[in-house]
Parts: C-alpha cells; structure tokens; sequence
C-alpha cells in the first residue's frame, strides 16, 4: 500500500499548520491501512486468546492453523473457481475441524499424561514446526496466489483501500463482534467461562468439559483459518504465512489480557495502526515490528512486576 | 598433509553436529536445569557471530594477526552476553508465558536489524570476509584445524556443564527450577541466578555463533532461522533436558543422522539435498518433539538422578 | 555465627508490626495497630481458622504485600540497636537477615535429595557463583558435620534419596530453616503431619535454639504444643490480636477461649 496524497508544500508561515496537517494525515492514513491490513490479526489473537484462557494452553501450532486456513481456502478458491466471499464458510469449518483433530490427536492426550506446561509448549512448538514445513514440503517454495478478480480502489478519509481488504475489514468486525457476543453473551459463552475458571466446579455443574473443550477449539480454529484466508487473499500464501504473524498475534493477547476478550480487540487494533503509522513513519515495516515488540515486551516487564509482587507464594 | 579421506560434507556435517551440541549444553543449563524456556538461542548465536563480523570486517586494524580476531571474538561473545543480561533481565521474573514472548522477541529482534542495518551487516546480501586467523595450506586443513578448535571449545562447554552439575551452582540451578518460591525463602536471589545465567548461557551461545561465521565465511539473514533453535531444544529433548549426557546423544541422533549419515552416505539423488532433505529434517524434529514427550517425556536418558550423584560425589 | 552463650549483652531481635493491613477481594484479613513479637523466647500464636494467623506471617516476610503499614527487624546489642524494615525488602533478603518461615503447606524440592536441601540450605552465596564450579568440596568440607548432626538427630531413612513422606517432606521443610541458622524464626504449623516422637525432636531443637537467643513465633494448632513449649501467647481473632500473656493465664481465659476453641482444646 503506497500513500496515495501528495504532502502539502511547506513554506515559512505555515509550518504549524502543515504539521499539523501532516499529523493528521499520518492519523488517518494509519487508522485506514492499519485497520484494513491489520484486521485478520485482531481474528487471530481472538482465537489464538481462547485456547490461551480455556485451557493455558500457549499453542505456538496456532500460527499453522492460520497458514492451512490460507491454503485451504486458496485451494477451494482455485479449485472449484467459487469466489472469494463463498470460500470463507467452508474454510472456516475446515480450519476448525483441523484445530479440533490436533487438540484430539496431540493436546488432550498430554494433557492426560500430565505433561507440564514448558513440555507442552515445546509440544505445540514441534507441532508447528511439523506443519509448517510439512506443507513446505506439499508446496514447496513458491508462492501461491487466491484467484480473484482485481479489486476496485475506494476512498476512505482520503486513502485508497482495496474494496477488498474493506471488506475483509468489515467481514472481520462483524466475526469478532459475534465471537464477543458469542464468548460473553451467549450461553454456550457462559459454560466456557465457566470451564476456564474451574474445571472440577464446571463438572459438577453439568458442564461437558470434552464437548465444550472441543467446541472451543473448534471455533479457536476457525477464527485462525479464517484470519488465514484474509492474509493469503491480501497478499499471497506460503507456509511461513502464519508463523511470521505468531509473535505478534501472542503479544497482543499477552498484552491485551487474557481475561477479557475486548482487551484483545482493542490491542489488536491499536497494534494494527501503530505498526501502519510506523510503517509510513520509518518508510520500513522492519522497523515498525522492531519497536512493536520492544514496546510490547516493556508492558509486559512492567505489568508482570506489579502481578508477582502480589502473587508470590 | 594428505586429506583426500575427509569429504568436506562429512567434516562440515561432523562441524554442524558438535556445534549444535555445545548450544544445547548451554540451553540444557536454563532449560534442563533452570526451566527456563528459552526459546531465543538463535538470537544469541546470531548476535555473537554479527557481533564479531562487524568488528572483525568494518574496523582498520592497525594490529597484526591474530590480535584483530581474537578481540573480535572476545567482543562477540561479550556483546551476546550483554544481550543475554538484558534479555534476562526482562523475562527473570515473568512467568513462562512471558519468557516465550521475550526470547521469541528477541530472535526476531536481532532477525530485524541484521536485515535493516546493510551498512553494518550487508543486509540480505549476507556479510562475507570471515576468515580463519591462520592459514596452514588447503582449505580443507584450515576447516580441519578450525573443527579442532571448536572441537575444544565445546569440550570446555561439556565439562563446565558437567561440573555445574557437581558444584552448589548447580544445586542453586535446580532449585530455581523447581520451586522457586522456596529457594527464595531460603534466602537464595533467584531473580539473580536468572540473569547470570541468561548472561553466561548467552555469551557461549554467541561464542558458538561466531565461531560457525569464521568456518561458513558467509552471515546471511536465512542462516539465523528458528531452525537453529529447533536443532539444539531436539537434540535436548530427545537425549534428555536434565542430563548432562543428553546433549550429546540427542544432537547426535537427530542433527547428526541428518548432517553426517542422510548427507555423506546415503545413496540419494543428489537433487533431494537442496530440496526435499532439509525440509524433511525439520518435519522429522518436530515430529520428535511431539513423540518424545507425549512418551517418554525425559528424553532416552531419563529425568536426573541426583541420589546416584549425590552417592557418588560424597561417598563415606 | 555469633556465640551467643558469650554475648550476653545481645538482645533477642524483636519485630515491629504497626498498622499492618491486608484484605483479599475486599474483606480485611489483617488488621493490626501495633505488634511487637520477640519479647520472649518462644511465642505461640493461635486462633480460630480465618483468624489471619498465615496471612499475617506471610506479611512478615513480606511474601504478602501489605496493604498499609510496617514491618520492622529490631536487633543488636541495647545500646546499638540495628532497625530493618522488612517490608521494603525483597522475600530472599530475609534469609540473610537471620528472618526464616516454615512453611504450612508441604513445599519441597521434588528433584534434589535430602542431602542436597540441606547443602543447598547451607551453602553461602559465595559457593554458589557461576565460576564456582570446584566449591562443591570445600562447601561439604565446611558443613558437613552440620548437616550430619541434623540428620542423625532426626533420623531420616535414607538421606541421599528423597524425601518420601508427607511427614518427611514437612521435616526436612523445618530442617531446612534450622540450617540457616534463623535468628528470627516463625513456624507455621510444623508438626502438622508428623508423628508424635518427631513433633517431641522439633520442639526439642527449637527450645536449643531460642535458648541460643533465637526468638520463635509458633502457629500450632495442637494447642498442647503450645502449652508446653510457649513462653508468651498471643490469641488472634478477626484479623488482630485480642489477647496476650503466658499461657496459662490464656488457657484459663475461658470466656475467649471457649468461644472460639471450645472446651475440648482446654
């Protein structure tokens, strides 16, 4: 994405007000790109942030789950020549089928076997790694593209987006509103919750942990296949599509709490249009994740201080 | 000297194998010991190796050989222990959630600016210029006399790890790893051991790294993946985190039937080695990650057995 | 280690609680105007569950962050007398300040042996530096027979092995703080879980030490313990402390007692 305003000339009078201006531009130039190139990341974390809370669980193989929803939907996509819009159902459900395989497959049965949480890190860790080159080794190298029909340029406060990436915007919004309602509201939401705080009290309550688990990674699944698909659509598929997002997906549910789901939006949005405002700031996307994770490990330095004071044994 | 015997794959693959072994005896200290998921070591190994490049290439030295090399040896190892310090120093007291995040970040940190500093690093050009501080005829003599000394330095590695487990040092390590609550309250400064620890793991971490600059000539971006990380938490994993032995025969088995036995004598096409072969080395090491410890979760060797040591060490 | 048979003039150290307040999610565990614990050589401390009996020895050694108030260390000799405030200081300072808890709850380190706690509770910090890899020797050299006279007396089954047990668990948990030779020392519970001839050594090593010019603060609920081992009482209820004297007078306070302990304890 290219600035695609010319910067009003500065002379001597008008320096405050060209600042300004600038400003401003910088602004909603960020707000535009940051939230519509970011916005799968925000799906993402959301999903990446359940299983984190449900069950502890820091999936590092959750960045596999994004990179294998952009793969299947590029397949279904170029497969059965259906547009773009169509795919993202069947994406989804496949996503989360295969969220919900793994869980089954490797996670529940280290789970049984008491396996600690540095060991089930590592787990999920080699799981990742199995995956990503796995389909390193279907694909290989070169990368792969969605077939879509080019996209139309709309305006936005000045800045022109893809109608595409709009809609991915709006296509994301609408997901995560329905996931928050879905986590916070519904009453499906409410035996989540309740399986998270306490698994033994959420037993005894009529609470199916198994179903409920699974349900939860199902939809943990289909948020990262989904996010997946708007990634690949936006720019192209690979197999490290996912793991170049995993650091920043953790630190915004690091940073944005896992208590609460708003949180994650929030700071997923913030990080969105901070690093676009970097990026147009530094003139290099590098250094915008630079300071992004700098940034963001401080927080959690300075916030996890304060938690340890208050927790220690 | 005649080495028409030594096949340049083998004693690169045999220089690959030791090297990995000497990181994850480092990481075996904070990892096996300490329990400190440190899941970074790539960034470590890569600023040591950067570190001394730069130092080593962009400075006029007015000092005759091998004083330049080796005070860009010393300042790639000081300079990652540094990194480690701070590293440390923002994850010792996070939990284990926040020490991914730190040292994950940290790798991808350095990844960054050896990407974006081309004045210093040669950017995705690579850095070149890297040589041995001697020369002693063919090239394969100098990697050969060049294996030697890493050959030394990890042998170094091995019996300072070793030792460790024999000394207070070590006890204090296991502790924190344990229970670090209760090494507090009997008055042990964990949040210290931590930092140190990430210091001393650290500078031998780019120590290695600098020395595999010098025997690869060239530091490229693609050379400081995750897949070297990878390398040293397998090789541990699988011989086992909380042995001193179970770097050794962990790197052994999985780098080393990859690097030595897959590259110098398996009879395959020779188009699978740049294309099917590295990728399926990783695919085979993350599959073990999975399997070792879903089923045998300390690794062949088992968990440590301090009571053997402990029978052993004070016999009376 | 001071010899304190030849120190006459060192005072117990004592210490200060004032204004120390600390509430969970909003309800006051803890409230105290002002306490002062070391008066005696071994002081019992008891009352009904919830008093807030833990809570406040966690405050003391700040491994609960207190709401408000101070925690002071008073020691050295009259004259001189040395004021720390422990509430400003980190958990693993207190060690070194000669302040040491048990702990209430089993607490152990699952992979070192025996031997090895109490190494480990032995050793100075300046064994335990990164390029002190030969002090494993003279670390045993200097505190071996220490540590033998700890285990003999206990007699624990096989100190180079684990500890088994909950009971041996919870031993080696009191041994480990005798080790660090406290001069401040506060048990929470310690002979919960171990068997009668056993709760009898601990008392014994712990009368040994307050006779060396240790000041102990026990929580006990076998209040027997209490009886006969207490110099001084305390009674706490609802957060702070209601009564204080020797124990018999806290024993025949039947009023209090009863209301909260009820006639059998008597």
């Amino acid at each position: 994405m290219r600035r695609t305003r010319k910067r009003v000339p500065c002379s001597e009078g008008w320096v405050l007000f060209d600042w300004d201006r600038q400003l401003m531009d910088l602004f909603s130039d960020s707000l535009v790109i940051g939230l519509t190139q970011h916005a799968p990341l925000i799906l993402a974390a959301m999903g990446f942030a359940l299983i984190y809370r449900l069950s502890g669980l820091i999936n590092v193989a959750y960045s596999e789950t994004i990179t294998l929803g952009a793969y299947i939907g590029m397949w279904i996509n170029t497969t059965f020549d259906l547009n773009f819009y169509a795919i993202l159902l069947p994406t989804g459900i496949l996503s989360g089928l295969i969220s919900v395989a793994t869980y089954l497959a490797i996670f529940r049965p280290a789970k049984m076997r008491n396996v600690g949480v540095l060991e089930m890190i590592i787990i999920s860790f080699g799981l990742s790694i199995f995956l990503r080159h796995g389909l390193q080794f279907v694909f290989g190298y070169p990368l792969r593209f969605y077939d879509v029909p080019l996209p139309d340029t709309i305006w936005v406060l000045g800045v022109g987006v893809s109608s595409f990436r709009l809609l991915a915007l709006a296509s994301v919004v609408a997901l995560a509103l329905l996931l928050y309602w879905f986590i916070q509201r519904s009453g499906f939401g409410l035996q989540i919750r309740a399986l998270a705080s306490d698994e033994d009290l959420a037993q005894v309550s009529g609470i199916r942990p198994l179903f409920v688990t699974v349900l939860i990674w199902f939809i943990a699944g289909a948020a990262g296949g989904l996010a997946g698909a708007f990634y690949g659509v936006g720019t192209a598929v690979a197999p490290l599509l996912g793991w170049r997002q995993f650091l920043f997906i953790f630190l915004v549910v690091m940073v944005g709490g896992v208590r609460n789901i708003g949180g994650v939006i929030i700071v997923g949005a913030v990080a969105g249009v901070a690093l676009a405002a970097m990026t147009l700031q530094f003139g290099q996307a590098l250094y915008a994740q630079l300071v992004l994770i700098v940034g963001f490990v401080l927080i959690l330095k300075v916030r996890g201080r304060r938690l340890t004071e208050a927790a220690k044994v | 000297m005649n080495l028409d015997w030594l096949d340049a794959f083998l004693l690169f693959g045999t220089f690959q194998v030791v090297m990995v072994i000497g990181l994850a005896l480092l990481l075996h200290l904070q990892l096996g010991l300490a329990r400190i998921a440190n899941f970074g070591v790539v960034g470590f190994w890569a600023i040591g190796a950067y570190a001394f490049g730069v130092l080593f290439t962009k400075v006029d030295w007015s000092i005759g050989e091998p004083w330049p090399f080796l005070i860009s040896m010393l300042f790639g190892t000081v300079v990652a222990g540094l990194a480690g310090l701070l590293v440390g120093w923002l994850i010792a007291d996070l939990e284990i959630e926040g020490v991914l995040v730190g040292t994950l970040g940290f790798a991808t940190v350095v990844a960054i600016l050896v990407t974006t500093e081309r004045g210093l690093t040669g950017g995705a050009l690579g850095m070149g210029g890297l040589s041995f501080p001697f020369d002693i005829g063919k090239t394969k003599a100098n990697e050969l006399l060049w294996f030697g000394i890493l050959f030394v330095v990890v042998g170094a590695i091995f019996y300072y790890v070793w030792r460790v487990h024999r000394s207070p040092y070590g006890r204090l390590l296991i502790a924190v790893g344990d229970n670090e609550p209760l090494a507090r309250s009997l008055g042990k400064p964990t949040f210290q051991t931590k930092l140190w620890l990430f210091a001393i793991g650290s500078a031998g971490m780019g120590l290695l790294g600098a020395i595999n600059g010098v025997m690869v000539h060239l530091l490229i971006p693609e050379g400081i993946g995750i897949n070297v990380t990878l390398a040293a938490i397998v090789g541990l994993v699988l011989g086992g985190t909380a042995r001193v032995w179970g770097a050794v025969l962990g790197v052994i088995l999985t780098v080393g039937f990859f690097d030595i036995v897959v590259q110098s004598y398996l009879p395959l096409p020779r188009s699978w080695y740049t294309q099917a072969i590295p990728v399926l080395r990783e695919m085979v090491f993350g599959a073990a990650l999975i399997i070792v410890l879903l089923v045998r979760p300390f690794g062949i060797l088992g968990d440590m057995r301090r009571d053997k040591l402990i029978r052993s060490t004070h016999r009376d | 280690m001071i010899d304190v048979a030849n120190a006459p003039t060192v005072t117990r150290p004592q210490i200060r609680i004032e204004g120390a307040v600390k509430s969970f999610a909003g309800r006051v565990v803890v409230d105290i105007d002002e306490l002062v614990l070391g008066d005696s050589p071994i002081e019992g401390l008891i009352g009904p569950n919830g008093a807030g009996k833990t809570t406040l020895m966690r405050m003391i050694m700040h491994s609960a962050k207190l709401d408000r108030g101070k925690v002071t260390l008073r020691r050295g000799p009259e004259e001189d007398v040395e004021e720390v405030v422990l509430s400003d200081l980190p958990t693993h300072r207190m060690a070194g300040l000669g302040v040491v808890k048990s702990n209430q709850v089993i607490m152990d380190f699952e992979k070192l042996t025996i031997w090895d706690s109490l190494l480990l509770s032995l050793a100075a910090a300046k064994y335990e530096h990164p390029h002190r890899i030969f002090s494993e020797a003279p670390l045993f050299e200097a505190h071996a027979e220490e540590a033998r006279e700890y285990l003999d007396f206990f007699s624990f089954a096989d100190p180079t092995g684990f500890a088994q047990s909950a009971g041996e668990k919870k031993l080696l948990d009191i041994v480990r703080c005798l080790l660090l030779k406290p001069r401040f020392l506060l048990l929470d519970e310690p002979t919960a879980g171990l068997p009668d001839e056993l709760t009898e050594k601990v008392m014994e090593a712990i009368r040994r030490l307050a006779s060396e010019g240790t000041s102990v603060v026990i929580v006990e609920h076998d209040l027997n313990v209490i009886w006969s081992i207490s110099d001084e009482v305390h009674f706490m209820a609802e957060g702070n402390i209601i009564l204080r004297g020797p124990p018999q007078t806290i024993r025949e306070n039947r009023t209090v007692v009863e209301k909260y302990l009820g006639e059998g304890h008597v």
